[in-house]
């Protein structure tokens, strides 16, 4: 007999009641993009499978006032053909075509993409740039935490086994431009060796305020906030440029592994930056 | 709740209903090939790196070795050899030979399943709209120019009998 049991509650609340009992034992999944690989490379054995993708509670993409708020079980092809996020949000919508491949998007979600905190997780670099909070429920309560804070390490959240996501949300942002970078190698279905997601408020060439993210240059996603601080009040010309790049590469901290080597990486940050405002601008 | 060691999963595949005990932690492709003995689905990598096992679940394209069996319960699912009376999949497969656009085979059941939901979602893709449509399923033979050429063709040819009056009809899912 298999050493896996499936339980596919029906609502949000049947499902937290089932993570309260189960603790360590329960694995969620949502789209399984992530986890069926995983179960066959046995980095998860023996658990129950706890299918969360019916539940109606997790779906959907709305606007509350000025908040944009999407459902975990989003897939990254449902934000591909999302106005609202095209619109409000475009840094993530600009993700959506670098992410994976058009057949695996119609099935990895956003939650997923969250939850698993790769440091090289191309969803997490734009909800960072978008400072989202992610809404996290327990049996007990609902809570929301910056995406920032979510992420606490490599393939780490502060997520509890009691919680599931349910979703995230974040202010609608039309006013700044978007660029999202990915390097890869390839075009399609690559891990990120590095990426940038920039959000940039620019008069003329000036830049009146910027968000950049940056992702697998470090344990997490993050955001480059000494060069977000130098950039700001300053107009983009290639002596700024220039020195900006020399900052975000003391802010990255990557590491080696397979794909790059920790100095490639580190000199990656600076070319992303500048073809990120390059692309601003343009 | 239940909590369930085995699971009786029943998909509906190629318009023929199906239903046979399964493991929790089986993946849709394993079902159809050890189960449902559906072999036009092939297992590349087991893992979504290469596209051979592309099936239509819910109307989409996926790689079915990244879905759960107990998620595809109680849906429906089509393989190549399920449209193996469409127009639109005919074309494709009489393309696919005349463009040379196979030679060991064994990533075309997925290339022409993604190929054929390309074009019934939009009929004229350019080059570079079919690349990144089929960008999710590895060829180790032909390095894919033909293949991009056989579904170019085909798209010239449904281009042109819309003109004539529609000869190349899109199929639709039961
Ligand atoms: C071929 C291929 C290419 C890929 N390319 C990319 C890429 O370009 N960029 C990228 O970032 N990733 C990529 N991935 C990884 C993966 O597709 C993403 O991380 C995806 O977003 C995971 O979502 P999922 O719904 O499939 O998650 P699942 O596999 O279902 O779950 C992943 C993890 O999240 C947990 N989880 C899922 N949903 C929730 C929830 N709502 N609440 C709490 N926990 C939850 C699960 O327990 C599990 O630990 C790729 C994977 C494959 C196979
Ligand atoms: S067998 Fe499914 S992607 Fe390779
Ligand atoms: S024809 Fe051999 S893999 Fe494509």
């Amino acid at each position: 007999m298999s050493s896996f049991a499936y339980a596919v509650p029906g609502t949000k609340d049947e499902a937290l009641a089932l993570l309260n009992e189960l603790g360590s034992g329960a694995r969620i999944v949502a789209g399984c993009t992530n986890v069926l690989p995983d179960i066959r490379a046995k980095k998860i054995a023996a658990c129950t499978l706890v299918d969360i993708s019916k539940l109606a509670e997790l779906k959907g993409i709305d606007v509350r006032g000025d908040r944009v708020i999407i459902g975990s079980l989003t897939t990254i092809n449902e934000l591909l053909h999302s106005d609202l996020v095209a619109s409000h949000g475009q840094v993530l919508w600009q993700v959506g075509r670098r992410f994976a491949d058009p057949l695996t998007r119609n099935r990895a979600t956003i939650g997923g993409n969250l939850a698993n905190a790769s440091p090289a997780g191309d969803g997490v670099v734009p909800l960072l740039a978008l400072e989202a909070k992610v809404i996290v429920a327990s049996l007990a309560a609902e809570r929301e935490i910056p995406v920032a804070e979510f992420l606490t390490g490599p393939g780490r959240s502060a997520l509890q086994p009691n919680e599931l996501i349910v979703g995230v949300s974040f202010t609608k942002t039309t006013a700044m431009r978007s660029v999202f970078i990915k390097f890869g190698m390839r075009k399609s279905m690559a891990i990120s060796l590095a990426s940038i997601g920039l959000m940039v408020g620019l008069d003329g060439d000036r830049v009146e305020q910027v968000r950049i993210a940056l992702g697998a240059l470090a344990p997490t996603a993050i955001r480059a906030r000494q060069t977000e601080d130098y950039l700001t009040g300053k107009p983009l010309a290639p002596e700024v440029v220039t020195r900006a790049q020399e900052i975000i590469r003391t802010e990255a901290k990557p590491i080696s592994d397979v794909r790059a080597s920790r100095e490639y990486r580190v000199h990656l940050a600076g070319v992303l930056l500048k073809r990120a405002l390059e692309a601003a601008l343009a | 709740m239940e909590l369930q060691n085995e699971i009786t999963v029943s998909v509906r595949i190629n318009g023929t209903q199906f239903t046979a005990a399964a493991a929790p932690e089986e993946s849709l492709l394993e079902f159809l090939r050890t189960r449902a003995m559906v072999m036009d689905v092939k297992c590349g990598c087991n893992k979504g790196d290469c596209g051979t096992c592309t099936l239509i679940l819910d109307g989409q394209p996926v790689k079915s070795c990244l879905v759960l069996v107990a998620q595809a319960n109680s849906k429906e699912v089509w393989t190549v050899k399920g449209m193996a009376l469409d127009p639109l999949m005919q074309a494709l497969q009489e393309s696919f030979a005349t463009h040379g656009a196979i030679q060991c085979g064994f990533c075309t059941p997925g290339m022409l399943v993604t190929a054929r939901s390309l074009l019934a979602d939009c009929p004229q893709p350019d080059r570079a709209a079919i690349k990144e449509a089929l960008s999710g399923n590895l060829c180790r033979c032909t390095g894919y120019k033909k293949i991009v050429d056989a579904v170019a063709a085909v798209a010239a040819c449904q281009a042109s009998a819309r003109v004539q009056g529609g000869r190349c009809r899109v199929w639709k899912q039961q």
